[in-house]
């Protein structure tokens, strides 16, 4: 159908090589799914189930060791890394950590066009004002640094970076983590909001049920590398099947009625 | 008598451009076996208070206070030996980013035996204390949840993950037998399932011990299933406090109103995918804060008046301060 993202069969393995043998340290059992255009999927899961590594796998940090990722239907191998690049990208956690201090916030959006598209000088302004504004920031702001911007605009300057090669998919490894109530809400609302206009697909990592339960379409549930459950949120959180998917949300459940 | 009772706390700091006052006339106070939560987000002031409260400031900022009384002794009157004796043996705390806050140099079984007061030990001899000293660290991490003690005992802080560690320093700070913890944002970036337990073992500890809590945080929904009052904190002015319930069910500031709104769990009328209500902006840097109410600038309701600092009101103990509250209709 026309599935935006198609995963299948995708598992890694991380090795420790001995002398004599080898050692298996982890193990992502294979995962398969699909991710429609302007679908949001969550990844749950508990620390070291390998959630992380799903991501990078994705973006293609880390080469997995069997499997497929299709995009539009062409696969995504080693030689057309530029596209893949420009399609899937990725936000960080510490928003403020990963943009670089001895950057303008202009400086950092270029070097992403620079190493990824053949635009000329002007075309890169253009394009660098136009996502700025996109994101809810003014032209300005690309002569600014890191220091310069408070933590909602850091996340924006994150989102903008991911924005700026005209993605398809993003994938955000716990966006909301490290965000206060109102700067969270803010992040939230403007991912919902570009997500409508632009059709991305959508895919993050968080533990905040709450926020899950709000803006995402489908749940993959990982377990020490093996996906145990995976369905529409609304079925997930009604009828979740697995031991872990249990425990979670009826914690979720205690907290919001208070017990 | 509340057993802690602040009022009016003004903490000042010197920058180049002159004295900002990071706590502007903060009130709180923690009536004995009460759970409060202290709310804002970061940059509010939070952990100043938390830090003024057991003294950790440096010398060169200036706090004063109309008062800061503990069991009614005044706290920034007395000398520094009882201060700290009251600190080491009646208020704990528990600092956030557990792994971090260990001594990365030492294994976890000398830092919780080196905390143990000499008064908790009644053996006389060397062997038979260290032994005691053992013991006693054994019971306080089976209290806290930690099943495998030895594991835990003979590791450093980096060899276990945050939320063992975090389980570990609230039971290094139950050592002391303390009557007041002070927890600073205990539960930021875990699972759902691990701050359940961290929530359900505070609870309990007040419930059984008489232990008071003040529970440092800005995770709404922790604080709402465990706190019996709360008071919200925005850039270093108190702007609301009352009971769980009353500041739940009639918000009467609009900070209160908006962050409650941000977190979606709590309304259950909210359609997926629907947009969230939140106020613009960010928390102003200290260097640029507003005058007056500090809220001003982002507040939906703000008028000409709130370049003052409004006064606080109180509805059933439940205060409040704001020139135009909700429950007033729109100016």
């Amino acid at each position: 159908m026309n599935s935006l993202l198609t995963v299948s069969g995708l598992s890694y393995r991380k090795q420790k090589s001995g002398l004599f043998s080898n050692r298996e340290l982890f193990r992502l059992s294979p995962l398969s799914f699909e991710l429609k255009r302007g679908e949001t999927m969550a990844i749950m899961g508990e620390n070291g189930s390998g959630k992380s590594l799903l991501a990078k796998l994705l973006v293609g940090v880390l080469q997995p060791e069997a499997g497929s990722i299709l995009l539009n239907g062409e696969p995504m191998c080693d030689s057309r890394q530029q596209r893949r690049f420009s399609a899937i990208r990725m936000i960080f956690q510490h928003s403020k950590d990963s943009l670089n201090p001895g950057l303008t916030l202009g400086g950092q959006l270029e070097e992403a066009l620079i190493l990824n598209t053949n635009m000329s000088a002007t075309e890169r302004k253009r394009q660098i004002e136009n996502t700025l504004v996109k994101v809810g920031m003014l032209p300005e702001h690309q002569y600014f640094y890191r220091h310069m911007l408070s933590e909602g605009q850091h996340q924006r300057a994150a989102v903008a970076r991911a924005l700026i090669l005209d993605p398809q998919v993003i994938v955000a490894d716990e966006p909301f983590a490290a965000l206060d109530p109102s700067v969270r809400s803010q992040t939230a609302n403007l991912l919902m909001n570009l997500q409508q206009q632009l059709g991305l697909g959508f895919i993050f990592i968080s533990h905040n049920l709450g926020i899950v339960r709000h803006i995402s379409d489908r749940i993959l549930v990982l377990e020490k590398g093996k996906v145990v459950e995976s369905g529409k949120t609304e079925v997930i959180f009604n009828w979740p099947k697995s031991e872990y998917t249990k425990r979670t949300i009826q914690a979720h459940q205690e907290l919001i009625s208070g017990q | 008598m509340p057993m802690l009772d602040i009022k009016n706390l003004t903490l000042e700091i010197d920058t180049p451009m002159g004295w900002v006052s990071a706590l502007d006339k903060v009130s709180l106070s923690i009536d004995t076996s009460e759970i409060r939560a202290l709310v804002g987000e970061s940059g509010s002031g939070k952990s100043l208070i938390v830090k003024s409260i057991v003294g950790a400031i440096p010398e060169r900022w200036r706090v004063t206070a109309d008062r800061m009384n503990w069991k009614g002794n005044d706290l920034l009157g007395m000398s520094g030996n009882q201060r700290r004796a009251i600190t080491r043996n009646e208020i704990s705390v528990i600092l956030q980013n557990a792994s971090a806050a260990l001594d990365p140099s030492a294994t976890l079984r000398e830092q919780i035996e080196e905390s143990i007061p000499s008064y908790r030990l009644t053996k006389g001899w060397f062997w038979q204390r260290r032994q005691q000293r053992l013991d006693i660290a054994i019971q306080e991490l089976h209290r806290v949840g930690i099943r495998d003690h030895n594991l835990c005992l003979s590791s450093y802080a980096h060899q276990l993950p945050e939320d063992i560690c975090q389980k570990f320093s609230i039971a290094m700070a139950l050592v002391s037998k303390p009557k007041l913890l002070i927890a600073d944002n205990p539960t930021v970036g875990m699972e759902t399932t691990t701050k359940v337990q961290i929530l359900k073992l505070l609870t309990k500890l007040n419930k059984t011990q008489g232990l008071s809590v003040l529970f440092v945080s800005h995770d709404l929904l922790a604080i709402a299933a465990m706190a019996n009052t709360m008071t919200v904190l925005y850039c270093g002015q108190t702007v609301e406090s009352g009971s769980i319930e009353q500041v739940k069910r009639r918000p009467l500031h609009p900070y209160t109103k908006a962050l409650l709104d941000s977190a979606p769990s709590f309304r259950r009328d909210l359609p997926p995918k629907s947009p969230l209500s939140c106020l613009d902006g960010t928390i102003p840097t200290l260097q640029h804060l507003p005058i007056g109410c500090r809220l001003g600038p982002r507040c939906p309701r703000a008028q000409r008046e709130c370049v003052k600092m409004p006064a606080t009101r109180h509805i059933h103990g439940h205060s409040y301060a704001c020139h135009f509250p909700l429950h007033r209709d729109k100016p």
